[in-house]
């Protein structure tokens, strides 16, 4: 499906001692909300960052909203002011309490609402002006916090480094539906981006992945296209051996065997007793990482 | 309109299919605006690329047209297609019942007769 990009990227690198991100061409679909997915450590919060512009030194071009470029991103406050940025650091000083840390956001960011902030923070129950240090809310309530401060600013872009990871499974719906809301402001004109490991339960509000693994986007595409790439595959065990050959993943147990193959190929399991089924996103994301994981693909315990 | 995530058939189809019937049923009418998809897809509580698939299905049949910038109005039905509609619907059930004979292992001429035993209770 052809898309507006709101944010453009291309080569991408950005190189540790024992790590490289390396991305040719990464789109950020405009209007929709997109999941970064991947491992512990594969790179998502790096290539979050240089997209955000909290990191800087990496290698590459970026363009935003069609017509701005990573310089643009930094001197140009109408750029800058567009995008929200969430991240998993604290970049509240440890000494500051939540009534600070609301003051500093109000001077910081122009378009920061404040009324706003304090109607998100009374929503989600927690407090918006305390004189209670912020470092000593639990981390849950620390990314409540977060999330005010970025839902609360007028902005057309959100970037959103694991906000589910804290949140119990009530907040992680809310946080659903915050996005919904936010994506509905101006329709078709707000972006979201946000990093995962909880697919499944972000899964209802993902339109568009960007799978990360080693470094490397190794799989992207809306939802609903994913789905039918894939198709999951099970059987029993007299086909294992034969359906190995075509299957993408594929996991044995005593009885029979599941994987997941590409739709494309599902011609040649002709002839096999085997059950197709659509995958979940969440499906699609763990075969993409397992066939790309260094991880031991076997029963570890 | 009631979205199952469980029951096997997709979502976007779902909705298309609800849709589907409120045009043909008449409750949507000529020229009516579908809900905005943004709007729809945090009602239902689903992503927008669902809902936007429901509709560009819907669009493909001929029930609905994108206007630019504004979202999604009802076609006019004219008759045949709505035939075309409930003919598919004729054919479903037929196939099932098709499907459902061949496990009883009813025969061709078992399963006409029952078709033939049905119409006639109806039509008395």
């Amino acid at each position: 499906m052809e898309f507006k990009s709101c944010i453009h990227g291309e080569n991408i690198v950005k190189k540790y001692k024992n790590f490289e991100l390396n991305v040719p061409v990464v789109d950020i679909p405009q209007g929709f909300a997109t999941a970064l997915i991947g491992e512990n450590g594969a790179g998502k919060s790096t290539l979050l960052d240089i997209l955000a512009g909290i990191k800087l030194d990496y290698k590459g071009n970026l363009k935003f909203f069609d017509k701005f470029d990573d310089h643009d991103r930094e001197v140009n406050p109408e750029v800058k002011n567009r995008i929200g940025y969430e991240g998993t650091g604290n970049y509240y000083l440890p000494s500051w309490t939540i009534k600070q840390g609301r003051e500093i956001q109000s001077l910081l960011f122009d378009n920061f609402d404040e009324k706003k902030y304090i109607d998100i923070c009374n929503k989600l129950e927690v407090p918006a002006d305390d004189g209670k240090k912020i470092s000593d809310l639990s981390d849950g309530n620390n990314m409540k916090l977060k999330l005010a401060g970025v839902f609360a600013r007028k902005t057309d872009v959100l970037l959103l480094d694991e906000p589910a990871s804290p949140l119990d499974p009530l907040m992680r719906d809310k946080l659903c539906e915050m996005i919904r809301s936010y994506l509905l402001l101006d329709e078709g004109n707000k972006s979201v981006l946000f990093s995962t490991h909880n697919i499944a339960d972000m899964e209802a509000v993902t339109d568009y992945a960007i799978i990360v693994e080693n470094g490397n986007v190794v799989e992207s595409g809306f939802s609903e296209e994913l789905k039918e790439k894939y198709t999951v595959v099970k059987g029993d065990k007299k086909d294992e051996e034969a359906a190995s050959k075509v299957l993408y993943t594929i996991t044995s147990n005593n009885f029979g065997f599941e994987g997941m193959a590409l739709t494309k190929d599902l011609e040649a399991l002709k002839g096999l007793d085997v059950v197709t089924e659509m995958p979940t996103l969440s499906q699609v994301c763990v075969a993409v990482m397992k066939h790309n994981s260094k991880l031991y693909t076997g029963s570890i315990l | 309109m009631i979205i199952s995530q469980s029951s096997g058939v997709p979502i976007y189809q779902q909705i298309a299919d609800s849709f589907r019937t409120d045009i043909l049923e008449g409750r949507l009418k000529e020229g009516e605006y579908l809900p905005s998809i943004r709007g729809l897809a945090k009602e239902l509580k689903i992503s927008v690329i669902t809902t936007m698939k429901a509709y560009e299905l819907l669009e493909e049949e001929g029930m609905v047209t994108a206007v630019q910038g504004k979202g999604y109005t009802v076609n006019a039905q004219d008759g045949e297609m709505l035939k075309e509609q409930h003919m598919r619907k004729v054919e479903d059930g037929l196939m099932q019942a098709i499907a459902s004979a061949r496990i009883a292992g009813l025969s061709e001429k078992e399963l006409i007769e029952t078709l033939e035993l049905l119409l006639s209770l109806k039509e008395n």
